[in-house]
């Protein structure tokens, strides 16, 4: 009867030995430097990997608990080290690059991904962290799931231009409401809106300022904005106070305003993102919202 | 020795200076005197070399001034500036040291030097204090020491340029800094000095240059240059000349 | 009059307090490295045969990372300092700045064209792509700086205050300039252009400090043997002229020397502002104006206040850092004021 135990012992210890082994090779401290990334990160489980985040990472909530490491392309190569991880990961927003080259120079691995507003860049970064964490099925399945959330989105935006035109959109992204920036091309925020089925009415490349002249002559069905310093109703007095000019356009008039959480347009596609695309297309298609909600 | 020929200066479309002669020879004071805008600043500036004559030409010690290097040329031509900025607070005996830049004398004999300099400008009892702290006047005993200093003892062929040294000064410091400058030429300097008051002119200068518009009015010793007629002529002041009762030399009364 | 502090004492207090800053620069950082290691590891990396197999994270730490950041922390905060000197003495006015020239202006517009435009030098062979910024920061500075000499430049005559007035006219020009490009840039590059005019010795490496160095080393090898000249051009143009100084030649290398210095040193750290103002000021109430004196405590005291500001910058918030031009004007501003009120009354 002495077998059992031995075996079993035999087993647990090859077991622990094992993972262990397995857990030599996969980097165990994290420190992350991107937004959507450390988002990615934590839902793949990996959160109690991460001892330290960027600036940019403000989600999930419980990663404003730990250490800021700063800006992501302002990283200090002696901070990063302090922290002791094996591998930082962040995308190709981060520098400087003389920092990066010294951090990887004392021995810690350093991983870049995409920050593209695209959907192959998603499975591409969430196959890459899901090798690092040893979590590939989940990751694969996390890819999927996003990239069918996403086509199966479309697929109802197109049912719902059969019954109405595709509403032409302004993103302003403000802080408490001064001087908006409107998303252009080539923005995260010209994505998001094309995404969820508008025509974005802003031509110009990237974030600039517009005269409220501007503004109110573009005339959009739908205004979306987004701002740094207060909350949705709030943030929506403070627009319409500073801008009076957008109080005489149709989306005013009809009531047609939504308000988007700024973080959702910094540093490529993030986990959050499809029941943030939902909302948005329920308020462009009113008449699909219900569908939109579900 | 500095001498000028046939100089004549233009600024815009006006001459300033025409056709003036001067040859400041080893032991004289050499007064320029003038009305406001008759050329004694552009004179000095142009004995100096800081304005280029437009015909004529300059000479230290019979060679072009423009072909003097600054340093050789700093050890036996010295300027005292009418104004002078200085907004740093330099202790007084180090601004006159710097008069001794041009020389490499050595510390100890610079330090006797400042001290001989500042007794002679009657300064001595300044040192130590910051520049800045310092009057007017006393800002401009502290610069006459420093050129004293940079030409110390006053030798045959050192030259020194002074524009209105006594303007900002009282009465006895008037008298302080020119019987100074006197006792400089005595040893073997030659002086040129811009002054505007008569009477200091025709006591301590052995000739005057009376300069009008630019010319030269009169070259020549006090009692031959000031005149009432000369004085009425230049600056439209009528004047009783008298000898001076103890020295002799032309005292002017303002009629 | 208050009393001076003899210069032998100041260089000597100077001088062990650089000794202090630069170990205190070697020693401290957000990783901490034990006393003993630290030591050793310097050691080693002198070349002396110390045993320490265990010392590679130490060493590299050291070696790869302090030391260069030191290093640059010392030569920006000389050669700034020193540029001040320069600048003060060229204008007369112990409040002039190394900035009034135009230096840092073209400066930081060359590294606005750089950041912002960088898609722009698209055929640039790679070997020079990551000294871009610095270059472009460099030749902005030194390029608008000939301008602003060329501008007060008159009958082979170089006019101070025209000079003055070109540099802020040209001052504004680049910050027109910096505005244009600011809206041209997209928010990554904007919070970079930002993060570049707050200055940072943060990422320095031995290749991009060679330059600099040897640059603040001619620096500090040339000011010094114009001291005197530099005292005599203090009492005005003309009197130092009289006083056999070739002024034009001097004041030559005056804006040379600065746009030289100023340009490398904002080429290879950002913008770091108030060191070339404050330190020569606070050097010349400690010891009075004479150049022989200011010039080498200036050059000490501006690596010695350099090396703490960046300690500050990387400790107070590590393992972030802060950007250390916010450092040196929260440093140097509130003395500066104290400094004016103590010097009115």
């Amino acid at each position: 009867m002495m077998r059992r135990p031995v075996a079993l012992i035999a087993l647990c210890a090859g077991l622990v030995l094992s993972t262990q082994a397995l857990a030599a090779e996969l980097p165990q401290r994290w420190v992350s430097a991107g937004g959507a990334l450390s988002e990615w990160v934590s839902a793949l489980g990996g959160e109690a990997h991460l001892v330290g985040v960027d600036t940019t990472s403000q989600h999930p909530e419980s990663l404003k608990a730990l250490p800021s490491v700063g800006y992501q392309r302002q990283l200090s190569a002696e901070g990063v080290l302090s922290l002791r991880p094996d591998v930082l990961v962040g995308t190709e927003e981060m520098g400087p690059p003389p920092v990066l080259a010294q951090i990887r120079k004392a021995g810690v691995r350093v991983e870049l991904f995409s920050s593209k507003a695209e959907l192959d860049a998603v499975d591409e970064n969430l196959r890459h962290l899901g090798q690092l964490l040893g979590a590939e099925q989940q990751a694969t399945a996390l890819a999927t799931g996003y990239r069918q959330q996403l086509d199966g989105l479309q697929a109802e935006v197109k049912q719902a231009q059969v019954g109405q035109k595709a509403p032409g959109v302004l993103l302003l992204v403000g802080h408490a409401g001064a001087k908006p920036l409107i998303a252009g091309q080539g923005t995260a925020g010209d994505w998001l809106l094309r995404q969820a089925g508008a025509r974005n009415l802003a031509e110009h490349q990237g974030y600039k300022n517009f005269s409220s002249e501007a503004l109110a002559a573009l005339d959009p069905d739908v205004v979306v904005f987004s701002d740094r310093a207060l909350a949705d109703e709030q943030a929506l007095q403070a627009l319409l106070k500073e801008n009076p000019a957008l109080a005489a356009s149709r989306a005013v008039r009809e009531q047609r305003l939504v308000s988007l959480d700024p973080t959702l347009l910094v540093g490529g596609l993030g986990p959050r993102l499809p029941a943030s695309l939902r909302t948005l297309a329920g308020a462009f298609y009113p008449a699909a919202k219900a569908s939109f909600a579900q | 020795m500095l001498q000028v020929e046939g100089l004549h200066l233009r600024r815009g479309s006006n001459e300033v200076l025409h056709d003036i002669h001067l040859q400041l020879t080893p032991g004289q004071v050499v007064g320029v005197l003038g009305p406001n805008g008759a050329g004694k600043s552009s004179l000095l500036g142009v004995l100096c070399g800081e304005l280029a004559p437009g015909q004529g030409r300059v000479t230290l010690q019979g060679r072009p001034l423009t072909d003097w290097a600054g340093q050789a040329r700093a050890q036996r031509l010295a300027v005292l500036p009418q104004v002078s900025s200085l907004g740093f607070s330099f202790r007084v005996e180090e601004v006159v040291a710097m008069g001794r830049m041009p020389h490499g004398s050595g510390q100890l004999r610079d330090a006797e030097i400042v001290e001989a300099a500042l007794r002679a400008a009657d300064a001595w009892h300044l040192l130590g204090r910051s520049y800045l702290a310092l009057s007017g006047g006393e800002r401009q005993r502290v610069h006459l020491a420093r050129v004293l200093a940079q030409l110390w003892p006053g030798e045959q062929g050192t030259t020194l340029l002074l524009d209105e040294p006594t303007s900002m000064l009282d009465p006895l410091h008037q008298h302080t800094t020119l019987q100074a400058v006197r006792r400089f030429a005595d040893r073997g300097a030659a002086v040129l000095v811009i002054l505007h008051d008569l009477n200091l002119a025709a006591r301590y200068c052995d000739r005057i240059l009376l300069l009008e518009q630019g010319r030269c009015h009169a070259l020549a010793s006090p009692q031959e240059v000031l005149t009432p007629g000369a004085l009425k002529a230049v600056f439209g002041i009528d004047v009783l000349v008298q000898a001076h009762p103890e020295r002799g030399h032309p005292l002017i009364i303002t009629r | 009059m208050k009393q001076r502090v003899q210069p032998r004492t100041l260089i000597v207090c100077l001088s062990l307090l650089c000794l202090l800053a630069v170990w205190l620069s070697l020693a401290l950082g957000p990783v901490s490295l034990p006393l003993f290691d630290t030591l050793r590891a310097g050691l080693r990396l002198l070349g002396l045969p110390v045993a320490g197999d265990d010392l590679q994270q130490a060493e590299m730490i050291l070696g790869q990372i302090r030391l260069p950041r030191t290093l640059l922390g010392l030569a920006v905060g000389a050669v700034l300092a020193l540029s001040g000197v320069a600048m003060q003495g060229l204008f007369r006015n112990p409040l002039a700045d190394p900035g009034l020239v135009g230096v840092a202006a073209g400066a930081a517009m060359g590294a606005a064209v750089a950041i912002v435009g960088g898609s722009w030098f698209g055929g640039m062979p790679d070997v020079l792509a990551p000294y871009l910024l610095s270059l472009c920061a460099f030749i902005g500075g030194l390029g608008v700086t000939a301008l602003v000499y060329r501008l007060g430049r008159r009958d082979g005559q170089t006019n101070v205050a025209t000079m003055l007035l070109a540099g802020v006219a040209m001052t504004a020009l680049g910050g027109a300039a910096v505005g244009l490009f600011s809206y041209l840039a997209d928010d990554a590059t904007l919070r970079t252009l930002t993060f570049w005019n707050l200055g940072s010795l943060n990422g320095a490496s031995y290749e991009r400090l060679w330059p600099l160095l040897m640059v603040a080393g001619g620096v500090a090898l040339w000011l010094p043997r114009r001291a005197r000249a530099l005292n005599a051009l203090l009492l005005g143009e003309s009197e130092a002229r009289h006083l056999g100084i070739e002024v034009e030649r001097l004041k030559r290398e005056l804006v040379f020397c600065t746009a030289l210095g100023v340009g490398a040193a904002v080429a290879a750290a950002g913008l770091i502002g108030f060191i070339g103002l404050v330190v020569p000021h606070l050097v010349r109430l400690l010891a009075g104006p004479d150049h022989r004196v200011v010039l080498p405590a200036s050059l000490l005291a501006g690596g010695v206040l350099m090396l703490f500001a960046d300690l500050v910058a990387r400790l107070v918030l590590a393992p972030a850092e802060l950007p250390i031009g916010i450092v040196t004007a929260l440093i140097g501003a509130p003395f500066f004021l104290v400094l004016l009120i103590r010097g009115r009354s």
